[in-house]
């Protein structure tokens, strides 16, 4: 079991004259098998940080652990899959090489884990709704066999009543795998029900952190008080 | 190949039969007529036996003609061969070097694009040498920085998408990312650019060889034909004639085949209005829609939909996607492209149309200043600096400070609330009575969703001008809206005000949708409601209740008749108890 780790991380993007620190030094740690929820609003930050814990953007200063075996799931499952690659070859593109690996047999393994059928491995992404898609997305990041998931507004270009199945499904996988996991979400509803714990975000900075029911009950900085007054509510 | 019956894939198709013929056949059928030298028949002009004359030797132009369609088209087609494997390399190179060396590469393109085409082939032409083969280097290669810069660019555009990033990070190597994710995804509009760029060589060809730079007696080709049919024009103008036109028309059937292979790849031809949209103003309700159907051939993703929207009345349409709500919305707006089919009655105020993805309904070449000003330009013929003013008092009506200043950015440069302010303010430079806001705040996260709900509730009020809102969010539009209209597989099946819908819907599919929305004080120790199945596609039939076979309280009936819209919910066992 791996925990991730932030301590003291910056990064800075844009050239030259436009370059500007979007994060400014953040230190955050996801324990051992538990969900961290990382709210705050878009521009804040959110997904720079989780792309710079898997390499997609360099640091400036500090430093992320683990360095390696982090997966990213991404918030839109209509881009991030390629149109022109089936389904099957998707996944299979992310089981790692070595002897003796059953390459069709752990795709229809993994198809199976995130509840779709094996007859979906021939397919076209756009051939499948955008819950099955994103179904796709999580398989081909656990095919990795990653130590730490980071879900990136995974359920925000989704139906609510598709929203539901996705988060049902990474809460099992979760807790069946042991997943170490931070769980991006501008919707605070949907952090509160996945995340044990829950980190606010704004301008590139943590403002506050705890345990999920602390946290949205008796919030401590003004910023996530704004935040849960704009939360568009039913009753 | 249904493409065939439009006039383009007719054109492109004789055009294509054209070149092959000549191609194919020409050397055989003329192939013999073309070497005949007679002597008696010297530098003729047309006759019955040489329509179009006889050249020096006494050989007939038109035979000749006909068989330089091979070295001609052969030649060019080679030259374009190169121009795209230089092109691809050079253009894909950046893609799989690190990121200084390909920085580096996109420098030098960028140097070497400057220089003009035909000026480099002429250069090449005289360095390599006079010839065929020569000519088709040098053709070739100085086409390649623009092929080059194309396929950088296209290749620029498709790494800046997630799934490229994705399999970045699954460690997937440079050279496979260009091969398996890269090139399969630019090669339509490639190809496209390649049969342009053949048309483009043949005639750059015919000129070379008309310099005496291409192809070398005793072989000839057309530019070559024509270089010697122009030394005798006035003895014989048919023998110039006939090689200059088949250079014309194989460009003109490369350029037809690049079109039409633009319009096969590129979708659909730019927005047409569609039939049932009329945008005259009616007084009394923003909009009334009377039965309204929108088919694509067999599938029938609106089938039948009746509804109104009162003036300066907020109404939100709700469903899960591909329910039809945004195809509800296009044809009430009159935008749904053909080949979709509108049918029912459409009675609809000016109307403005707000999209989820502002930017791609606000043109990133434009300052955002004067696509604004454009609207007003072009429907009242105001005055470019009135427009410009109005411009930027309706920015600052939608809040956005420093109105002046963002007027004169471009889209790109602009957050995403702020575009979608500017596509408000857009909206706002008429007076429409019914504003259509098509998922508006689904790309903006909470606080900034928020602001332009308040927003769009300000305009409304200040305005009078109703709002048709479109979500598949509940609360969204419980905070914006007085009334819901609950879509599912192309109709209505719930018509209700926003206390019944939290107090307690009808229809068991609207119940179903609002328990399934996690809400801050949702159970975290059990997993979420979901409704299970899935919606049947436009194209399934349906005979009975389309929410049957996911309904828990599903009857006989449900299973064999539609049910009636009546009293504002189309079920046989709606619910009647308050949950
Ligand atoms: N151009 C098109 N050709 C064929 N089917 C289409 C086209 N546009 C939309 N559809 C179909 O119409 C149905 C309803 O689409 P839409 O109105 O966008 O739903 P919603 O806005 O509720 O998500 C979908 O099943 C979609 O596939
Ligand atoms: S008509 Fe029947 S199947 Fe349809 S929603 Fe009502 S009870 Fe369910
Ligand atoms: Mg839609």
């Amino acid at each position: 079991m791996t925990a991730l780790e932030f301590q003291g991380v910056r990064v800075r993007l844009g050239r030259r004259r436009h370059a500007a620190d979007v994060v400014k030094g953040v230190d955050l740690t996801v324990p051992a098998g538990t969900v961290v929820g990382l709210v705050g609003e878009s521009g804040c930050g959110k997904s720079t940080l989780a792309r710079a814990a898997v390499g997609l953007v360099p640091l400036a200063a500090g430093r992320i652990t683990p360095g390696s075996g982090v997966q990213l799931v991404f918030q839109d499952p209509y881009s991030s899959l390629d149109p022109r690659m089936t389904v099957g070859s998707a996944v299979a593109e992310a089981v790692p090489k070595g002897a003796g690996v059953d390459r069709a047999g752990e795709v229809a393994r993994l198809l199976d884990l995130v509840g779709l059928e094996p007859g979906h491995a021939g397919r076209l992404p756009r051939h499948l709704s955008g819950g099955q898609r994103q179904r796709v997305a999580i398989a081909r990041a656990l095919a990795a066999r990653p130590r730490v998931v980071i879900a990136d507004e995974i359920t925000s270009a989704l139906d609510v009543s598709v929203q539901g199945m996705v988060l049902n499904l990474v809460r099992e996988l979760q807790r069946e795998l042991g997943l170490t996991m931070l769980f991006i979400s501008h919707n605070l509803a949907v952090v509160r029900y996945v995340s044990d714990r829950v980190a606010v975000m704004n301008r590139g900075r943590i403002v506050e952190s705890g345990p999920v029911d602390d946290v949205l009950s008796a919030p401590r900085d003004p910023y996530t008080r704004t935040l849960l007054e704009s939360v568009p509510r039913l009753r | 190949m249904r493409g065939l019956k439009t006039p383009l894939g007719a054109a492109a198709a004789l055009s294509l039969a054209f070149l092959l013929f000549a191609v194919v056949l020409g050397p055989i059928l003329w192939g013999d007529d073309a070497i005949k030298v007679d002597t008696m028949a010297l530098a003729q002009g047309a006759s019955a036996a040489h329509p179009m004359g006889t050249d020096g030797l006494g050989r007939d132009v038109l035979a000749r003609t006909m068989v330089a369609a091979r070295p001609s088209v052969g030649l060019a087609l080679l030259a374009t061969l190169i121009t795209v494997a230089g092109g691809l390399l050079l253009g894909g190179l950046p893609a799989v070097l690190g990121r200084r060396a390909g920085r580096l590469l996109n420098g030098f393109i960028g140097l070497v694009v400057a220089f003009p085409g035909l000026l480099i082939a002429l250069v090449l032409a005289v360095v390599l040498g006079s010839g065929g083969r020569p000519a088709a280097f040098a053709i070739g290669l100085a086409g390649v920085p623009a092929f080059a810069r194309l396929t950088q660019t296209l290749a620029a555009s498709v790494a800046g998408r997630d799934f490229v990033a994705a399999a970045r990070v699954l460690g997937v190597g440079r050279t496979r990312m260009l091969v398996r994710h890269i090139l399969p995804n630019i090669g339509e509009p490639l190809i496209v650019q390649a049969t342009l760029g053949a048309g483009g060589a043949l005639l750059a060809f015919a000129a070379l060889s008309f310099l005496g730079l291409g192809v070398q007696a005793p072989d000839y080709d057309w530019g070559l034909l024509l270089n010697e049919g122009l030394n005798r024009v006035y003895v014989n103008p048919a023998a110039a004639l006939a090689p200059g036109i088949a250079v014309v028309l194989a460009g003109l059937a490369f350029n037809v085949l690049g079109e039409y292979a633009a319009q096969v790849f590129g979708g659909r031809s730019p927005a047409a209005r569609g039939a049932g949209g009329s945008a005259r103003p009616v007084p009394g309700d923003a909009l009334t829609v009377k039965d309204l159907r929108v088919s694509y051939g067999p599938a029938v993703p609106v089938k039948g939909v009746s509804f109104t929207v009162g003036a300066g009345e907020r109404v939100g349409l709700v469903g899960e996607s591909g329910s039809g709500k945004s195809l509800t919305a296009l044809a009430a707006s009159g935008l749904v492209e053909p080949p979709g089919v509108v049918a029912g009655s459409i009675e609809a105020g000016e109307t403005a149309m707000v999209f989820q993805d502002p930017m791609t309904s606000l043109n990133p070449a434009l300052r955002v200043g004067t696509q604004l000003a454009e609207v007003a330009t072009a429907h009242e013929r105001l005055a470019r600096r009135a427009a410009g003013r109005r411009a930027v008092a309706r920015l600052t009506d939608v809040h956005i400070a420093a109105a002046a200043k963002v007027a004169r950015q471009y889209p790109h440069e602009l957050s995403g609330g702020m575009r979608q302010r500017a596509m408000i303010a857009m909206g706002l430079m008429g007076t429409p009575r019914l504003i259509i806001a098509d998922e508006p705040t689904t790309a903006l996260d909470v606080t900034v969703q928020k602001q332009i709900l308040d927003l769009l509730r300000e305009v409304s009020d200040s305005t009078g001008a109703a709002i048709l809102l479109i979500s598949h969010d509940l609360a969204v539009v419980a905070q914006l809206c007085s009334r819901v209209l609950v879509m599912y597989a192309g109709v209505i099946v719930e018509d209700l005000t926003v206390e019944r819908l939290v107090a307690g819907p009808a229809h068991p599919y609207t119940r179903a949708l609002l328990a399934s929305v996690p809400d801050m004080s949702a159970d975290r120790s059990q997993p979420l409601a979901t409704i299970p199945g899935r919606m049947p596609s436009p194209a399934d039939p349906v005979a009975g209740c389309p929410f049957a076979p996911r309904c828990p309280r599903a009857g006989d009936r449900c299973l064999t008749a539609m049910p009636p819209f009546e009293d504002g919910v189309a079920c046989w066992h709606p619910i009647k108890e308050v949950s």
